[in-house]
């Protein structure tokens, strides 16, 4: 097995007394794609909070990479490596699809004060990010609606451009909330399809999901939490029909 | 002729904290209301340094921009922590604060009696008198803070500050230091406001706590919005509209005590209108709203 990139130990994360996030361990290894299902309220999107910083555990330990994130804040994990999606499917809404994606990409000159008048250098650089974004767009299949804006785009477009906006940003680890709920069939191919080739990429995937068909297409392993623990992990086959998560869905 | 002189002079001034606080509310959609506090303290700086040093035109006006930057670094430190309504407040209090301590450390500012008797710039040798000197002088500068500001804006620190004001929670899982780029450009407009306020001084002589209070950044404010936020063409025409449409009241005839008054009502008819029909202002392309 492949070293692992994502390690979390005991981890838990308690709201006013309730236990979203009850010690849990979990394990993900580089190049690996993981499919994170349960219940609502079963703790999953607050463990994507955590991971991405926007919360901090009240105890355990999340090692990303080699590197203790439990102190970090969001713009810093982000910059380590990590890059999410959001459930409610955030994008700038009023900026383009082009500016969206140029808007991940790290370590831009022109985005301090004095940088930003180094006309000639930013001038360079936003050449070579535009031509970045169109083929992050390329990849996605976006490319025809680089300069709409990106509330133009339909639910499905919408997912994509979230997930471009995440390889801009040279994301290893992908933490994708429901990549494909909510979206048309054919769209769900896609995006799947576009999963799968994360691993050829070095990219890891750690995903919600509910549609369990999509679950057992692309996922190495499943994950299910139910409130706050992990109640099952291994292949998509045995764990899907394990009575416990069968009873945890069903109830 | 003088008299169109000081409106255009004025306009220039407006044009100045107009564009410097867009930066801050249109583009980054912080709605701060302590501009004017900002303004006021370069306005104290160039008098003070002018009446006791004799200083140079550009140390002043460093000495100005370095004094409100400063201000802005403490009042953004606490307030940026807020969002949204409370940001609001925290701003209004940092300029309730700043007003009260112009009013009050008589021995320094001079209190309520002002400080009369400013000195006015030498700017290349030559001194700086007449309407039309105050003219050149306050366009130059302001067509510098405008050039300046449309270039932060173009740049990708620009995308960065629209990116901030869309959605801070994206902006931050993308990477961008939300915290510090708020703090920058806040306390970069501060500088900028400065400028405004160190012309005002040298031009009008004179200036005491009543040209700075909280009336002082609602009028501002009110020229981002009217022109439109995150349009930097916006705030110039909303500059050349509160400061000239009210002045034009003078020639209908209007008893000047009745005049006074009708151009406040009709700035806060103006805006009232505007935020039901085209809450976007006069050539803007962003709502000011609440994330």
């Amino acid at each position: 097995m492949a070293e692992a990139i994502l390690e979390i130990a005991g981890v838990s994360k308690s709201f006013d007394g309730l236990r979203a996030v009850d010690r849990l361990d979990l394990q993900v290894h580089r190049g690996e794609i993981v499919a994170l299902v349960g219940p609502n309220g079963a703790g999953k999107t607050t463990l994507f909070n955590l991971l991405s910083a926007f919360l901090q555990a009240d105890e355990g330990g999340i090692r990303f990479d080699g590197r203790d994130l439990r102190r970090e804040s969001p713009h810093l994990v982000a910059g380590a490596g990590i890059g999410r999606t959001f459930q409610d499917l955030r994008l700038f809404r009023k900026m383009t699809v082009t500016e969206n994606v140029m808007l991940a990409f790290r370590r831009q000159v022109g985005e301090s004060v004095t940088g930003a008048f180094q006309c000639w250098r930013v001038r360079k650089q936003e050449q070579e990010c535009a031509v970045k974004a169109r083929e992050s767009l390329a990849f996605v299949g976006l490319q025809e609606h680089a300069v709409a804006l990106a509330e133009a785009l339909s639910y499905g477009q919408q997912k994509l451009l979230a997930l471009a906006m995440c390889l801009a940003m040279d994301a290893q680890l992908l933490l994708l909330d429901e990549p494909v709920a909510g979206v048309q069939p054919e769209m769900v191919v896609r995006i799947l399809g576009l999963l799968r080739e994360m691993p050829a990429q070095g990219r890891t995937v750690l995903f919600i999901e509910h549609n369990l068909q999509a679950v057992t297409e692309v996922a190495d392993r499943v994950v299910v939490m139910d409130e706050g623990r992990k109640i099952a992990e291994g292949s998509p086959s045995a764990v899907l029909q394990d009575p416990r998560v069968v009873e945890a869905y069903l109830t | 002729m003088e008299y169109l002189l000081h409106i255009l002079i004025l306009i220039g001034i407006y044009v100045i904290a107009g564009v410097s606080l867009n930066l801050v509310c249109g583009y980054t959609g912080l709605l701060s209301i302590a501009h004017a506090a900002f303004y006021g303290v370069g306005a104290y700086a160039a008098a003070l340094l002018g009446l006791r040093f004799h200083t140079p035109f550009a140390v002043s006006l460093a000495a100005g921009i370095v004094s409100a930057m400063i201000l802005g670094v403490i009042v953004g430190a606490p307030s940026l922590r807020l969002h949204e309504d409370y940001f609001v407040i925290a701003t209004f209090g940092f300029q309730v604060i700043t007003y009260s301590v112009m009013n009050n450390w008589v021995s320094f500012t001079g209190g309520p009696l002002g400080l009369p008797g400013i000195p006015q710039p030498v700017v290349f040798g030559m001194r700086i008198s007449s309407h039309w000197g105050f003219l050149a002088l306050t366009w130059a500068l302001a067509a510098l803070v405008f050039v300046f500001a449309r270039t932060l804006v173009r740049s990708p620190f620009g995308r960065v500050l629209r990116a901030v004001r869309e959605d801070e929670v994206l902006a931050q899982s993308l990477g961008k230091d939300v915290a510090r780029q708020k703090m920058t450009i806040f306390v970069v407009g501060a500088g900028l406001a400065a400028i405004a306020g160190c012309i005002y001084a040298w031009y009008i002589t004179f200036i005491d706590p009543t040209s700075f209070t909280v009336q002082e950044s609602i009028f501002m404010l009110a020229i981002v919005i009217l022109g439109g936020p995150g349009n930097l063409w916006g705030s110039v025409l909303g500059a050349v509209f509160l400061v000239s449409v009210p002045e034009m009241l003078r020639f209908v005839g209007m008893p000047s005590s009745i005049a006074a008054n009708m151009r406040q009502i009709l700035y806060g008819l103006a805006l009232v209108l505007l935020m039901m029909f085209r809450p976007q202002g006069l050539i803007g392309e962003y709502e000011l709203r609440g994330k």
